[in-house]
């Protein structure tokens, strides 16, 4: 099915961040009345709701939702690891191209400061040896032996990221002064070659978007310019040779290449036509391996594309204009629905200093644990 | 000292502990596709029926890296961190597991042997072991 007769209506987020005092609940309540005050909407107009999380125990998207009201509205769990959030905003994208509603909340929550506390029984312990810091690490220790990557060539990117979240209200990095390589570079080592500042931060929040029929936004808001999703595409693993089943955090590099072929194909547009995107940089080097994979540019020029600075804001293609997951956070659920809200500001022209001028098309990406990848490429109309 | 494994029915313990241990996995019954780990359904031709076999214990580097953590689950006086790496297996399965020895003895390409690290003790006085590769000395392909 192709998503069709769908738009954002609204969108609203809280800051990410550590936020001991706050509750899952405090926080998606938060996100959700800022989309609802941005939709222009009450939460009795909401048909459908679709909540992602991963940390917080079950039924909590049920409970969070009872923050907002209690309608007997229909309420869908949805946990795809750190792709969650948009995996939330494509069921209810899909809910509402069907047919079956008007009107859908996507909403996602997390505290990943609470994560984490115990081992998981089982299978995990032979499993959680490999942290995701050293998995990302070997791609990265790869990507040097096979294209002659550096250090550097990381540093930049997580620098980049850091001064995009310094301009955004709802990153939770905000560094004062512009963050250098040297800085990125000269902070705490994690896993060779990644060091605590090309990291995402460890931290708490909540994401919202509202979707509605086209012309149900259209009435609402006359004089906006029409966010719309155009392609969703999701996919788990595709078997590879040399597949590894034990202990990897998410699966073969070409899931991201092969996600964005279906998105590309159904929207009918190519890497060319993006004015801005949006990817899962949980570790900086991740981003500079999602530049080829993309097809942003060709296989073995990420490296040049970063020389050059085109992914930084006033290039040829910004990255993470919110900062990214490097700096504007990554709880978890909320993550992939703060992207959709950064994408909603940019292709209505509200992005105030992050603006990418004239931005007309925007892609979402993430990947998850166990593995997934969703790419959501959206329009102005 | 008795050792038994993190979790059994990835790896065998030898009794001798200068025998090398070797992975369980599976070799479909249809296509000869060899995984890591056990499986039913084959991954690649989704037959139904694979044979238990053992794998390894010789592979070749395809990547590695260091953790500037103490191994999660280990008593390892060491905590300076520990190698991780992903090994191909002759086979075919890529397997990514803990390394022995530190950063600088690692190279892409080079020749690694499946070994058996002690993690700690268990409530039984058992040594709990999990499976590495460590270099073989040889030079990387």
């Amino acid at each position: 099915m192709k998503l069709d007769g769908v738009a954002v209506l609204g969108v609203g987020m809280t800051r990410f961040g550590v936020y001991p005092e706050k509750s899952n609940q405090d926080l998606a309540r938060e996100a959700g009345l800022a989309a609802l005050a941005d939709a222009g909407l009450g939460f009795g107009e909401v048909d459908e709701a679709f909540v992602g999380y991963i940390f917080a125990p079950p039924m909590t998207g049920l409970k969070a939702m009872k923050e907002l009201g209690l309608t007997g509205l229909p309420v869908t769990h949805v946990e795809n690891a750190s792709a969650s959030g948009l995996v939330a905003f494509r069921e209810a994208a899909f809910a509402v191209a069907s047919g079956r509603c008007d009107v859908a909340l996507a909403l996602g929550f997390d505290k990943m400061t609470e994560a984490g506390g115990g081992t998981a029984p089982g299978r995990d312990v032979i499993d959680s040896v490999i942290l995701p810091a050293a998995y990302f690490s070997l791609w990265a220790m790869r990507r040097m032996h096979e294209r002659g990557t550096r250090p550097e060539h990381f540093a930049r990117i997580a620098a980049k990221n850091w001064n995009h979240g310094a301009l955004c209200p709802w990153s939770h990095r905000q560094a004062r002064e512009p963050v250098t390589p040297e800085q990125v570079l000269a902070s705490r080592k994690v896993a060779e070659p990644v060091t605590t500042m090309m990291t995402a931060p460890v931290d708490d929040g909540a994401a919202a978007v509202v979707l509605a029929r086209k012309d149900f936004v259209k009435k609402r808001h006359p004089d906006r310019p029409l966010v719309v999703p155009v392609a969703s595409a999701l996919k788990s693993e595709c078997y590879t040779p040399g597949h590894t089943f034990l202990g990897p955090v998410v699966g073969p590099a070409s899931m991201t290449r092969d996600t964005a072929r279906q998105a590309y194909e159904e929207a009918g547009l190519g890497p060319e036509d993006l004015s801005v995107a949006y990817v899962h940089d949980a570790f900086a080097s991740e981003e500079l391996e999602y530049y080829e994979l993309l097809g942003i540019c060709a296989e073995g020029e990420a490296e040049k594309l970063v020389e050059e600075g085109a992914t930084s804001l006033g290039g040829r293609i910004p990255f993470n204009t919110d900062g990214g997951l490097v700096a504007r956070g990554h709880p978890g659920g909320p993550t992939g629905l703060a992207q959709i809200h950064e994408i909603a500001l940019q292709l209505r022209g509200e992005a105030g200093p992050r603006q990418v001028d004239g931005a007309r098309v925007a892609l979402a990406h993430l990947v998850g644990g166990g593995s997934v990848c969703d790419v959501e490429i959206l329009v102005r109309e | 000292m008795s050792r038994v494994p993190i979790e059994p029915g990835f790896f065998t313990v030898p009794d001798d502990p200068a025998e090398a241990p070797r992975l369980l996995g599976s070799r479909c019954t249809a296509c000869g596709e060899h995984f890591f780990p056990r499986r039913v359904v084959c991954a690649k031709c989704l037959h139904l029926g694979c044979d238990d076999v053992e794998l390894g214990p010789d592979g070749t580097l395809w990547t590695f890296t260091w953790v500037y953590f103490p191994l999660f689950g280990s008593r390892r006086a060491d905590d300076a961190g520990y190698g991780v790496g992903q090994i191909d297996l002759p086979e075919g399965p890529r397997i990514q597991c803990v390394l022995r020895g530190g950063f600088g003895d690692y190279a892409i390409g080079m020749p690694m042997r499946l070994e058996l690290e002690a993690l700690r003790e268990d409530a039984e006085g058992r040594e709990v072991v999990i499976h590495r590769f460590a270099p073989t000395g040889g030079a990387p392909a």
